[in-house]
């Protein structure tokens, strides 16, 4: 019983509180639709939205944006984060330039993505792998340098050469690690997309909302705030469940 | 796992060493192993130091002995003494600050050793493959192919009584039980040079004494050279032909006891003369070593 109590009627209570505090607001200081729409108006506007092909299309460039630039800058962050941790000389050498640069938000470059790529797909790619690239760098090197040294020993004894204990035995043991880094950087790849999409596109959910809160559409705008958060979430657990095969042995 | 399981599993030791006998022995027979090979391995004036921070620590000066092939050299000395700093030299995982290792007669050099097999302090299994997986692999990156690898596996897991754990990952065993499948796995490669380091340190006594006999067994099997470092003195006059004593560290070999087959014998005087002689050398009255 408790439960249940626990697992259902709580947290529905929650998000009713939570609306009724938003319509609440909405007949209380007598808002027009533009500034705040009740809930049920966004609820309905967002059913609207589901039916129409551009909206489809908008989500799916959004998408395409962000696994394209996840998948560039995690493969780029995992390899750098491996010789770093693999190659003293290497690290030595790209230390201060990822130190350097890791520390300048994705969202600084917006201005120069949009100087040299205009609104295409490729400057937020670039800039969604940009930002994945300095968590999984970092994240990737910091778990190699965690792996029990004994594994390499162990590794040596059993025949591996170097880089196989590398590729076999520290990338691998780096797993759980890598794992857990590759679903923060999904978060911040994804709000990197659509802080990009708002300054300057010309599609994607981010340029929806923008579009819609030019044409004071306050519906529109709130709806696309919603997908933005239920693409995210179904983002992350897409990535929890790719991870889990890796770690499965925890 | 039930307790009958472990039993079960323990019980079929009795005879198992020859049924390992059977199934691996036609393929033991690594190139160059019979006749005329000098599986020697020397330690030729070692000196060795790590540094800690700004700090220089000697660890080895001047140890010198060497394990004539077939032999168990058993290493015992104070702990922190650089018996493990020992072995890593043999095995080519560190390169001695002076002197030379040789193995087979010429030095050792860093890298894997075909010849080698070793079992580490800590057990150092992979935590990502089964227990049976972490045996096998040594076989397969050595180029036997997964089926041989998987049977042998299942062998010696049988030997060190974890048979019934094969498919368990290394996260679900003891401490015990992870050092028996590090033990497996180094004996599974039919290594010719074996370097053991207190293998059988996180063993309980009775586990530790079928342990000891087994590995009796296989080593009259394939007659590897042998270094066993152990803080246990009883230990190394059961299983070594000879005692090497370590001293403090900086440490140097104080003195080199030949070990009998009658010493072994623990109701036997002689038994009780050699104990009481390592211990001497290590300057205690008693086996209660700290480690």
């Amino acid at each position: 019983m408790s439960t249940l109590r626990d697992r259902v009627m709580l947290p529905l209570l929650g998000v009713i509180l939570a609306l009724a505090a938003w319509e609440a607001t909405v007949l209380v200081y007598r808002l027009p639709v533009v500034v705040l729409p009740s809930p049920w108006n966004v609820a309905r506007t967002l059913v609207d939205l589901i039916g129409t092909a551009p909206f489809w299309r908008n989500v799916a460039v959004s998408l395409y944006e962000f696994v394209a630039g996840y998948l560039l800058g995690g493969a780029c962050g995992i390899a750098t984060g491996l010789l770093i941790g693999e190659w003293r000389r290497f690290r030595a050498a790209a230390t201060p330039v990822i130190e350097s640069l890791r520390f300048i938000v994705p969202f600084a470059w917006i201005p120069l993505t949009i100087l040299w790529f205009g609104t295409s797909a490729i400057g937020k790619i670039l800039l969604v792998a940009y930002a994945v690239f300095f968590v999984m760098v970092v994240s990737t090197a910091r778990s190699i340098a965690l792996v029990e040294p004994t594994l390499s020993r162990v590794g040596t004894m059993l025949g591996m050469g170097r880089w196989a204990i590398a590729f076999r035995v520290h990338l691998r043991a780096a797993a759980p690690g890598i794992a857990s880094a590759a679903r923060a950087a999904a978060a911040i790849g994804w709000i990197a997309v659509v802080a990009a999409e708002y300054i300057g596109s010309s599609a994607g959910l981010g340029f929806m909302i923008t579009n819609a809160a030019m044409s004071l559409a306050t519906g529109v705008v709130i709806a696309g705030m919603i997908v933005i958060g239920l693409v995210g979430a179904g983002v992350s657990a897409a990535i929890h469940w790719l991870s889990r095969a890796w770690l499965d042995y925890r | 796992m039930t307790r009958s399981d472990t039993d079960t599993a323990l019980d079929r030791n009795g005879d198992s060493a020859p049924h390992v006998d059977q199934a691996t022995m036609h393929e033991a027979q690594s190139p160059g192993s019979p006749s005329g090979r000098r599986d020697e391995l020397a330690f030729d004036r070692i000196r060795h130091h790590y540094v800690s921070g700004s700090r220089r620590i000697e660890v080895l000066d001047d140890v010198s002995f060497t394990v004539p092939e077939g032999t168990v050299a058993c290493v015992v000395g104070p702990s922190g003494c650089g018996k493990s700093t020992l072995l890593s030299l043999a095995a080519g995982l560190a390169r001695p600050a002076g002197g030379t290792v040789s193995w087979a007669g010429a030095p050792v050099r860093i890298g894997p050793n075909p010849h080698l097999g070793m079992a580490f302090q800590q057990p150092g299994l992979f935590p990502w493959m089964t227990v049976r997986n972490n045996v096998a692999i040594g076989l397969t990156t050595r180029g036997r192919s997964r089926q041989d690898a998987r049977k042998i596996a299942d062998e010696f897991l049988q030997t060190v009584g974890l048979a019934d754990f094969r498919d368990a990952y290394p996260s679900q065993l003891s401490g015990g039980m992870a050092q028996r499948v590090g033990i497996a796995r180094a004996l599974a490669l039919r290594p010719r040079l074996l370097l053991l380091d207190e293998p059988f340190a996180a063993v309980d006594a009775f586990t530790r004494l079928k342990l000891q006999q087994e590995f009796k067994l296989l080593l009259k099997l394939d007659r590897p050279t042998v270094v066993f470092v152990t803080h246990d003195v009883s230990e190394a006059i059961l299983l070594g032909d000879v005692i090497v004593v370590m001293s403090q560290r900086p440490a140097s070999v104080l003195r080199i006891i030949p070990v009998d087959r009658e010493d072994r014998n623990r109701a036997s005087p002689a038994y009780a003369r050699k104990l009481a002689e390592a211990l001497e050398c290590l300057g205690v009255t008693s086996d209660a070593e700290p480690e």
